[in-house]
């Protein structure tokens, strides 16, 4: 039952796409109000009927209706209630309805909202909008179908993989692809504003709220998705430069362009074309992200879905999309409003240009290792891999000028700044830095190549945006994102450099030594829970002054059978201490891993903090 | 390099009687955090704990035993399991873009900047 209703409003879903694509170019001539109301109902029925849909996915995942295909590969009646509901987009099939969702849910939204703009460019946006929507239905009805009846009906399911049985990572997905899914927006409107030749300053306005909100949706979700590896994957790292890690920050630093570049053309009404080929980038490369996180061409923790021909469809609609923005690119360019200046070395201007270099160098190390194996395996079948030695070695380095650039850069003033006054303050702010740096690493005894240098530029943006926070030039949400960018940076590095680890093979009542401090194996009790058994062990830390308790599990789930460790993190301002142990062969053995990790949460803090900025500048735009 | 050489056995005549998991670690961790673990799904030898994992440790640690600097280590798994075992490539002439094509596209991109500014 519920998979009819589902199939049905897919259906149906697909007919108003293909109805809104053949009647849009007839009516971009005409100004008639009640065509352009005809469509706006075909896009409300379109978003319900996908909202069912996706309400049919969720319900058949709470009710265990093991007659749909995709709850009896994904789910298990003794499954927590919210586990349940989040196995909805757990799975290859559910996380594309959910893209689909999102789509139309933001397409509806778009065309509630830019009611006051040119009747022309909102029908462009809605015709290129729904070219992706029929790609994404047809994409789900022909290979990935949730909705796939199996019969005789199974009476129990396979279960979800444990490891995604986990709250942050419930909600990562859903949060990832209103980051994603936002930049399909910001690209059909560009090459929408391409067309109807309005990219200008009105257009930059517009699009700059959807910017805002997918870089803000694509920042939390890949925190949550760093939060989660850090925790449940037991390594006590948060970053891996996994492809498919990688894979959502490039449309991140895209972005991050974007929204620079977008300030300028509001501004200055200058950068356009950059404007337009940034706009169709990030879209390209949020939907080649999906391409290559679901064709399992990727090696890696998050592939859950191995099918060939699901990949080829991808690559194909991924192939056709960005062939088509090029085309469009290439014939409208000369459209575009070219009053371009050339802009004063020194000027707000040249800094966001400098700030974009940066972020395309940073997107590219990051593409191109991602990509650049896939690519040496099919041409000469050697297979390498691109891990983070290769991503620091060539990020550290260029960290540093960066770094300095943005301290410097956003204190510039428009159009031209004095070249020959030199700044006293950022002199003395460096000069402060360098001492606090130097007295820092002689403390801590490290001295590899870009320390140094390194621990100097993010100690002097650090201190620079605090200071920022008593000019009144900029406005405030720039001053907290940037400020929040400066900590995550410091954060890291600090975290880096001194973070200690002691790794061990330890059976109960043992005890160690570490540091200053002893760590006990005290006890380990057997638990049952709804849907695993669990191992907790109990741990106890000490040093001089005082105790903590650390109790990490190792949990036995049996649908399907796998075994999780889940570590233990007491968090505090100053540190985490980190525990996780693992079940070894040898009988009584467990192989303990202790860290202590300083300032963890203030990675986690400063991320909300540069994507609050992100927030605050869209609510006070609106009031 | 006579040294040296009385050196590493030294340590290697040491370990025998001072063996246990815990010594000269730090080194093992080290290099085995630049290893994939070619059984598991993107994750490296540090962080697993498969059986490929643990075995992979200890040859680590009995090559660290047996006086074999990062180096040798290094070149004796990539010619045991092929250069994908370790996550950081050498510039050889497969990859050399790889390494130099970010690069290119800097240097590039900062020519068509300073094209657009004046100093003036």
């Amino acid at each position: 039952m519920l998979n009819q209703i589902g199939n049905y409003s897919l259906y149906i879903a697909l007919l108003s796409s293909i109805l809104i694509i053949i009647q849009s170019p007839i009516l971009l001539n005409t100004n008639n109000i009640n065509v352009s109301g005809r469509i706006f109902s075909l896009i409300s029925i379109q978003s319900l009927m996908i909202i069912i849909s996706f309400i049919a996915l969720i319900t058949a995942f709470i009710i265990s209706d093991f007659s749909n295909e995709t709850v009896f590969n994904n789910s298990h009646t003794s499954k927590p209630l919210f586990y349940k509901i989040s196995g909805t987009w757990g799975n290859h099939e559910g996380s594309l309805l959910l893209w689909l969702l999102v789509l139309s849910i933001f397409l509806f939204i778009f065309t509630i909202t830019s009611k006051n703009l040119s009747n022309k460019y909102r029908i462009l946006t809605l015709f290129f909008q729904e070219i992706i929507i029929l790609g994404f239905l047809l994409f789900i009805l022909l290979t990935s179908n949730p909705f796939m009846n199996l019969f005789p009906v199974p009476k129990e399911g396979t279960g979800l993989n444990p490891i995604l049985q986990d709250p942050a990572l419930a909600i990562h997905p859903p949060i990832l692809y209103l980051g994603y899914v936002g930049t399909s927006i910001i690209f059909s409107s560009s090459l929408a504003a391409l067309i109807s030749g309005s990219v200008n300053k009105t257009w930059a306005k517009h699009i700059k709220n959807w910017v805002l909100i997918s870089w803000i949706f694509l920042s939390i979700g890949i925190l949550l998705g760093s939060i989660w590896a850090y925790y449940e994957l037991g390594w006590g790292g948060f970053w891996f430069w996994d492809p498919v890690e990688n894979v959502s920050l490039m449309p991140w630093f895209c972005l991050t362009a974007l929204f620079h570049t977008i300030l300028i053309l509001e501004k200055r009404e200058i950068f356009h074309s950059w404007a337009v080929i940034l706009s169709i980038t990030t879209f390209s490369l949020s939907m080649s992200g999906t391409f290559l996180v679901r064709s399992g061409i990727l090696n890696s923790i998050h592939t859950f879905a191995n099918d060939p021909s699901r990949g080829v469809f991808i690559l194909c609609f991924l192939f056709i999309l960005i062939t088509l923005s090029i085309f469009i690119y290439f014939i409208y360019q000369n459209k575009i409003k070219n009053n371009f200046i050339k802009t004063f070395i020194v000027s707000k201007e040249t800094a966001v240009l400098v700030n974009n270099l940066f972020m395309m160098f940073f997107l590219s190390v990051v593409l191109i290792g991602t990509i650049y194996p896939i690519f040496l395996e099919v041409v000469n079948n050697d297979k390498i891999s691109v891990g983070p030695p290769f991503y620091h070695k060539l990020i550290v380095p260029f960290m540093i000028p960066f770094l300095i650039f943005m301290a410097i850069g956003p204190n510039l003033n428009w159009i031209k700044d004095k070249i020959d006054k030199i700044n006293l303050q950022q002199l003395l702010f460096f000069i402060l830095s360098i001492i606090i740096s130097f007295i820092f690493l002689k403390r801590v005894g490290i001295s590899y190549l870009f320390s140094l240098p390194l621990f100097i530029a993010s100690i002097f943006l650090f201190l620079i945006t605090i200071k920022d926070f008593s000019v009144k030039k900029t406005n405030l949400s720039q001053k907290i994102s940037h400020f929040g960018f400066s900590l995550f940076i410091l954060s890291i590095l600090v975290n880096g450099v001194l973070a200690k680890e002691y790794s061990s093979n330890m059976k109960v009542g043992d005890e160690r030594k570490f540091l200053n401090k002893t760590i006990k194996f005290e006890s380990l009790e057997v638990n049952e829970s709804k849907n695993y058994q669990s191992l907790e062990a109990n741990f106890k830390i000490s040093d001089k002054n005082n105790s903590i308790n650390l109790k990490p599990e190792v949990r036995v789930y049996d649908q399907p059978q796998t075994i999780t460790s889940e570590a233990d993190i007491k968090s505090t301002l100053y540190s985490d201490n980190f525990l996780v142990f693992n079940i070894l062969k040898n009988d009584g053995f467990y192989n303990v891993r202790y860290q202590i990790k300083p300032f963890m949460i203030w990675i986690w803090i400063s991320v909300i903090l540069i994507s609050f900025g992100g927030v605050l500048s869209i609510v006070k735009k609106n009031d | 390099m006579k040294i040296k050489f009385f050196f590493f056995t030294f340590i290697y005549l040491l370990s025998f009687f001072n063996f246990s998991y815990a010594d000269n670690s730090e080194k093992v961790d080290q290099i085995s955090k630049n290893l994939r673990c070619l059984i598991c799904q993107g994750q490296s030898v540090y962080d697993s704990q498969s059986d490929f994992a643990l075995s992979m440790k200890i040859l680590i640690q009995n090559k660290i035993d047996e006086g074999k600097n990062d180096e040798q280590i290094y070149n004796f798994l990539k010619s045991k399991y092929g250069e994908w075992i370790v996550y950081d490539p050498e510039i050889n002439k497969n990859t050399l873009l790889l390494w130099v094509l970010p690069l290119i596209l800097f240097v590039f991109g900062g020519i068509l900047i300073f094209r657009k500014v004046s100093i003036k």
